[in-house]
């Protein structure tokens, strides 16, 4: 059952990416994936995803930098954002709310978990 | 004119006048002119001059006695040798007696200053013996030490502190704080410490030095020499007004806490870092288990991967465990080595074959370039593997897709030693960094980002190499060519 929103997930370890797109996209949306954040980066700007699952700690660009990239650009700054990391401990509140991120997710994590937020999130019902 | 012939001419004067006046009265019982006028005058008149006379003849006499008191008491006043007098005959044995006592009182007195002289003087060596004593342990501990007086001088002061604030310790004596500091923020403390005159409060305060080695973090600790009000301080000989008035005096004590302030970071880095490496592992055998329970892989291939991904993060997860677990054994020298004819062609082989799923994922390739394994060295098999699973895991950390990896080991057969060698066509490692890469927790800021580290591996494997194995461990490394990471063992014999 496809859905026409687009997810862009970032993350450096190759393993948590394609078992979080595999979620995403066995429950129906279009996923692109990025292995740091300068990638990441280009590919939202290029295609405005509907939503962005971010690491914290990635070469390049980190989450953080990531995001306020995104909200310093009129055409990426609207972007849902949940940030999926094992570092939460070391972002303050104030770094999160004022990047535009609106979920914090810790590694280890629960796929099931996620997929739900990001249903919640996009407003849809939950999957099946 | 000496006393003597006066005091004899003085009473032969008398007596000669005594002697001519009874004669007369005895002639013809009334002397013309006296006897006219007064009768019993005459005879009180000479009475007079008898007694004077007898007075001079007598005092002539005890002369040489006085002489000798005179004398004997001079030379007592001129070298205190207190002697009794000869106690003699005649009237002056009373005085002489008094004199005496006196002769004795002064004798006791002498007597007794002397001992306490002497008390002092041991005492007075035994405070000198102690201050020496004292001011060595000041200048020997570790800790800077000012101490400064009422006046904000300073009194004494140790190496330490000498070289904290980069003052000349023989030249600071004595010399008013605010020119012997260049620290304005110390010599405030120290003013204000006195001005508070707290004898019994001290003042902790972290404070950053400018010191001749860069910037210290010093716990200094500040305190009001308590002075004792019974006791008043001498200045040139004057005491010092009340201390109510300008305070005592300060000791300073400075405690160095940079190190223990980078240790503290440290650790606290590496708990972060370390449950960060948890984590990682963790969060995909997690995940991916919960995708096989929920169905999410279609096929068998699929599930294949997963129980694949989920083997790998295994490994990792423990192998990370062991590193931790082993390298906290090999620092608290805990850890049990079993030392046994090893191979290290073979264990390097393991090695690879353990490590070529992860270089595949990044399309790595890995080269081998072995030695026959009948080359053997007394080794710890484990460690060995460990140091090496470390080093390759390096090596397709830093080097990008496509790179290549070559493992080799060479053997030295006059030298009697084998090295091995894994060349990666990495990142590369800047010079500045380089002599640091072995410690415990360093990371190359430059290659940060290209993957997360404990910056335990590399520590490891030198204690490994070196610490267990008296081998030798070396690093080379060209910023965007590559590095080469080795170690040197001995063969067995």
């Amino acid at each position: 059952m496809p859905n026409n929103k687009t997810i862009l997930v970032a993350d450096d370890e190759s393993h948590i990416l394609s078992v979080v797109s595999m979620k995403l996209t066995n429950a129906g949306y279009t996923v692109f994936t990025a292995v740091d954040g300068q990638e990441a980066l280009e590919l939202a700007t290029a295609q405005r995803p509907d939503l962005l699952i971010t690491d914290y700690h990635m070469p390049q660009l980190s989450g953080l930098e990531l995001c306020q990239r995104l909200r310093q650009n009129a055409a990426t700054t609207g972007i849902p954002t949940i940030m999926l990391t094992a570092r939460g401990y070391n972002l303050e509140p104030s770094d999160t709310e004022q990047n535009g991120i609106h979920r914090m997710l810790s590694k280890p994590f629960s796929p099931r978990q996620l997929l739900a937020t990001v249903n919640e999130m996009l407003a849809l019902p939950a999957a099946a | 004119m000496p006393i003597r012939q006066l005091a004899s001419f003085v009473s032969i004067f008398f007596l000669i006048a005594t002697a001519a006046i009874l004669l007369l009265i005895n002639l013809d019982g009334s002397p013309v002119g006296i006897h006219r006028y007064s009768g019993g005058g005459w005879g009180i008149f000479s009475c007079l001059l008898l007694a004077a006379s007898i007075g001079g003849v007598s005092l002539a006499m005890h002369y040489r006695t006085i002489r000798q008191i005179r004398g004997h008491l001079k030379s007592a006043a001129a070298d205190l040798n207190l002697t009794r007098l000869d106690r003699g005959r005649g009237p002056l044995v009373p005085v002489i007696e008094a004199l005496n006592e006196i002769l004795d009182a002064c004798d006791n007195a002498i007597s007794r200053s002397r001992l306490q002289a002497k008390e002092l003087e041991i005492q007075l060596k035994v405070a000198t013996a102690e201050r020496q004593h004292a001011e060595a342990i000041i200048y020997s501990i570790s800790d800077g030490v000012l101490v400064t007086d009422p006046f904000d001088e300073l009194v004494l002061a140790n190496e330490s502190a000498a070289r904290t604030f980069n003052f000349e310790l023989s030249q600071a004596d004595r010399s008013p704080v605010d020119r012997v500091l260049q620290d304005p923020k110390m010599i405030e403390l120290i003013k204000e410490m006195r001005q508070s005159n707290s004898r019994s409060g001290r003042r902790i305060v972290e404070h950053q030095v400018r010191t001749p080695l860069g910037e210290r973090v010093f716990k200094i600790t500040l305190s009001c020499v308590a002075e004792q009000a019974s006791d008043p301080i001498l200045r040139d000989g004057k005491p010092l007004p009340e201390l109510g008035e300008h305070g005592a005096g300060v000791v300073v004590v400075l405690h160095d806490m940079t190190r223990e302030k980078e240790v503290a970071e440290m650790k606290n880095d590496f708990v972060s870092n370390v449950s960060h490496e948890l984590r990682t592992p963790l969060a995909s055998i997690k995940a991916y288990v919960e995708m096989l329970i929920d169905g999410e892989a279609e096929d068998d291939r699929t599930r294949r991967e997963f129980y694949e991904v989920i083997q790998g993060e295994s490994n990792r997860l423990s192998r990370l465990i062991d590193n931790i677990l082993n390298i906290s054994r090999i620092e608290s020298g805990l850890v049990k080595i079993s030392k046994l004819p090893q191979s290290m062609s073979v264990i390097l082989k393991d090695a690879i074959d353990v490590i070529s799923p992860q270089a595949r994922g990044k399309s790595i390739e890995i080269v081998e370039k072995l030695t026959p394994i009948f080359y053997q060295t007394i080794a710890d098999r484990d460690m060995l593997y460990q140091a090496v699973l470390n080093l390759l895991g390096n090596a397709i950390k830093y080097t990008p897709e496509n790179g290549t990896i070559t493992v080799e080991n060479t053997v030295d057969e006059a030298k009697k030693t084998v090295i091995t060698r894994i060349i990666d066509t990495g990142v590369g490692i800047p010079p500045k960094d380089l002599p640091f890469v072995f410690d415990k927790f360093y990371r190359a800021e430059a290659n940060n980002h290209m993957a997360k580290g404990t910056g335990l591996g590399l520590s490891l494997v030198k204690h490994i190499v070196e610490t267990v194995h008296k081998g030798r461990i070396f690093v080379e490394s060209s910023v965007g060519k590559g590095s080469c990471f080795g170690f040197e063992l001995r063969l067995a014999d």
